[in-house]
C-alpha cells in the first residue's frame, strides 16, 4: 500500500526530480533512477517506465540535450544534459512544489491539530 | 534597377534553394538508422535473451518513429536493462529472475512505446514538420524542375542518337514529329518537367516532415500523398500553362498517380545523397538550358532557321518573292476593277500576345486612307480565313496545304478607318501549326474572293492540359 503511494505521490514529481539531479552534471537513464534513490535515501524510486517518456518529452521540449557517447563501463550511453531552458524549468518547478508542499504541510498540520 | 531586381530574385531563390536543401538534409539525419544498436543485454542463446527481445519489439511496435528515433530508444532501453539486470544480479537474483524483474520495471511494452511516442510528436514537433515540409516541397519542385529539364533534354539527345545510329545502319524509323514545328518535343519536355517537379517535391515534402515531426515517413506520407496529388495534380491539369500535345498530356495526366507514387513507395528509403543530387542536376540544367539558349540565339541570328515568309502580292514577281502559295485554293484574287483605290490590300501584320494573334490589314495606298467600310461597301461577309499551311520549317515554297478544302478557322473582319482587324486564338488550337490567313469577302457578283496574300506563320498551343483537352479540334 505505501509502495502504491509513494508511486502516485511521485507521479507528476518525475519532472522535476530528473531536471534537479542533472542540474549537477550529465547522467544516462539508469544513472538518473540511481542518483534519485540515492539522493531520497532510497525513498524515492521513480517508476522505471515513466522516466524514459519524461525525458524524451523534456528533450523535445528543450530542457535536455541527449548525446551518445561512450561510458566508463560498457557500450555507448545515451547521456542528458540540462539546457538554459531546462534551468528555467527546473526553478519553476521547484518554486511550485515549494508552495504545494507548504500548503500541505499546513493543511496536514491543521487536520492533526483538529 | 531592373538589374538589381534580377540579383536580389535570384539570389533569394538560390537561398530558399540552399535552405530547403539542408531542411532536406537535417530531416534525412532524423531518418538515416541513427546511432549503432547497443547489444541486447542478454547475447542471443543466453537465458532470457528472447524475452528481452520480444519486449523491445513490442515497444517498438508502438512507436511508429522515424528509425533513427527507434533506434535510438531501443538502444536506450537495452543499455537499461543490461544495468538493471546486472544490478539485480549483483543483489542475488539469478538471471532469469533478474530479466523478469527488469521487465516488469519498465512496464507493459506497449504502453511504454505509446507513451514514448507521446513524448516525441509534440505539438510543436508537428507543426515545425507542416512548416518544413511545405517548405522543403517548394524547394523541391524547383530543383525537380531544372532536374527535369535536364532529364528531358538528355532523353531527347538520347533517342537523337538512337534514332540517327538506326539512320546509318539502314533503318528509318517514322518521323513522329514532322509537321508539328516541334510541338511534340516541347510538350514532353515540358509535361517531364512537371512530372519530375511533382515528384521530387511530394517526395521532399514527405520525408521532411516525417523528420521533423519524428513520425515515420509511411504514417504522413497519406496527408502529402493528398495534397500533393490535390495541388500539384491541379497545377499540372489546370494551372501551369505551356505546349501541349496528346503526350505531352497524357503524362500531365498522371501527375496525381505519380505523386502518389513518390509520396509511397519505398518511402522508407534515406535519400542520403539528396543535396549533392539536387546540386549536380541543377548544375546539369543550367549548363544545358545555357547551351540551349547559346545555340538558339546563334542559329536565330544567322537566319538559318526559318525560310523568309514574305508573302507576293500577284502582280509582284520579284524574285524575291515566292510565285505561288496555292493561294487559288482559298479563293480567287478579287477583281481590280472591283477594287477602289488602295486596294489590294497590303499584305497587313500580325502580333502575337496576350490576347492572341492579331490581324490588321489596311489600304495601302490614298492619302488619306478611304474608310474601309465605305471601300467595300458592295462586298459582304468580310472575313478572315486561316488555313493550315505547309510546315515552314521544311524546305520548298510553302504555303497552303491543298490537301484541305475548307480553312479551319474563320474570324468575321472589323472594319475601323482603313483597317481591317480580327483576332485568332491559334495558341488555343490544337492543331493549328503552320497556318496561312486571308482576308476574304463576297463580291458583288456572290463570289468569295481573296482581299490580298494574307500571310503565314507557325503557333504551339499554349495553355493547361485542361485546355488542350476542351480545345476545338
Amino acid at each position: 500500500m505505501s509502495g502504491r503511494i509513494r508511486t502516485q505521490l511521485l507521479k507528476g514529481t518525475t519532472t522535476l526530480l530528473v531536471l534537479t539531479v542533472l542540474r549537477d552534471g550529465e547522467l544516462y537513464g539508469y544513472e538518473i533512477v540511481q542518483r534519485i534513490t540515492e539522493r531520497s535515501s532510497g525513498a524515492f524510486a521513480p517508476s522505471e517506465g515513466s522516466l524514459y517518456p519524461a525525458l524524451h518529452a523534456l528533450e523535445a521540449d528543450g530542457a535536455l540535450q541527449a548525446s551518445w557517447r561512450e561510458s566508463d563501463r560498457g557500450p555507448r550511453r545515451r547521456y542528458y544534459k540540462i539546457t538554459k531552458t531546462g534551468l528555467g524549468m527546473l526553478e519553476e518547478h521547484a518554486q511550485e512544489w515549494a508552495a504545494f508542499s507548504l500548503g500541505m504541510a499546513r493543511a496536514v498540520g491543521g487536520a492533526n491539530r483538529q | 534597377m531592373t538589374a538589381l531586381l534580377s540579383v536580389v530574385i535570384l539570389g533569394g531563390g538560390v537561398a530558399f534553394l540552399i535552405a530547403s536543401v539542408a531542411l532536406v538534409r537535417r530531416s534525412e539525419r532524423r531518418l538515416g538508422t541513427g546511432p549503432d544498436e547497443s547489444g541486447p543485454p542478454v547475447a542471443p542463446g543466453q537465458t532470457g535473451a528472447a524475452e528481452i527481445s520480444a519486449y523491445l519489439d513490442l515497444m517498438t511496435a508502438k512507436l511508429r518513429l522515424p528509425a533513427a528515433d527507434v533506434a535510438e530508444v531501443r538502444a536506450e532501453l537495452a543499455d537499461h536493462l543490461r544495468d538493471s539486470i546486472a544490478s539485480l544480479e549483483a543483489e542475488g537474483f539469478e538471471t532469469e529472475r533478474a530479466i523478469r524483474e527488469a521487465l516488469g520495471r519498465l512496464g507493459p511494452p506497449a504502453e511504454l512505446g505509446r507513451q514514448l511516442r507521446v513524448a516525441h510528436q509534440s505539438t510543436r514537433r508537428l507543426l515545425a514538420g507542416a512548416g518544413g515540409g511545405v517548405f522543403a516541397a517548394g524547394g523541391g519542385f524547383v530543383l525537380g524542375y531544372l532536374g527535369g529539364i535536364a532529364l528531358g533534354l538528355l532523353g531527347f539527345l538520347a533517342v537523337s542518337a538512337v534514332v540517327a545510329l538506326l539512320a546509318a545502319a539502314g533503318v528509318h524509323l517514322p518521323n513522329i514529329i514532322a509537321n508539328d514545328g516541334g510541338t511534340k518535343i516541347n510538350s514532353l519536355l515540358y509535361a517531364t518537367t512537371i512530372l519530375v517537379a511533382a515528384a521530387v517535391a511530394t517526395r521532399y515534402a514527405v520525408r521532411t516532415s516525417a523528420g521533423l515531426s519524428r513520425r515515420a515517413p509511411r504514417t504522413v506520407a497519406l496527408f502529402w500523398a493528398v495534397a500533393g496529388a490535390l495541388v500539384f495534380g491541379w497545377l499540372a491539369i489546370f494551372g501551369m500553362r505551356g505546349p501541349q500535345s496528346w503526350l505531352g498530356v497524357a503524362l500531365e495526366l498522371c501527375v496525381p498517380a505519380v505523386v502518389i507514387a513518390a509520396a509511397f513507395v519505398r518511402v522508407e528509403r534515406p535519400m542520403p545523397h539528396v543535396g549533392r543530387w539536387a546540386i549536380i542536376g541543377s548544375a546539369i540544367s543550367l549548363v544545358v538550358l545555357s547551351l540551349g539558349f547559346f545555340a538558339f540565339s546563334v542559329s536565330s541570328t544567322s537566319g538559318g532557321a526559318l525560310p523568309s515568309l514574305d508573302v507576293c502580292s500577284e502582280p509582284d514577281q520579284s524574285t524575291s518573292c515566292q510565285p505561288d502559295f496555292h493561294l487559288e485554293t482559298v479563293a480567287p484574287m478579287a477583281p481590280a476593277a472591283w477594287l477602289p483605290e488602295g486596294f489590294p490590300l497590303n499584305g497587313g501584320s500580325y502580333s502575337f500576345g496576350a490576347s492572341g494573334a492579331s490581324f490588321d490589314d489596311q489600304v495601302s495606298s490614298g492619302q488619306p486612307s478611304p474608310p474601309i467600310a465605305q471601300a467595300l461597301s458592295n462586298w459582304t461577309d468580310v472575313r478572315f480565313e486561316a488555313w493550315h499551311a505547309l510546315p515552314m520549317n521544311e524546305p520548298g515554297p510553302g504555303g497552303i496545304d491543298t490537301r484541305y478544302s475548307a480553312p479551319f478557322a474563320v474570324q468575321p473582319a472589323v472594319s475601323s478607318g482603313s483597317h481591317l482587324t480580327a483576332v485568332f486564338h491559334f495558341e488555343r488550337l490544337r492543331d493549328a501549326s503552320s497556318w496561312w490567313v486571308v482576308p476574304t469577302a463576297v463580291g458583288p457578283d456572290g463570289h468569295r474572293y481573296r482581299l490580298d496574300d494574307g500571310q503565314g506563320g507557325i503557333s504551339y498551343f499554349n495553355g493547361s492540359a485542361w485546355d488542350w483537352l476542351t480545345a476545338p479540334q
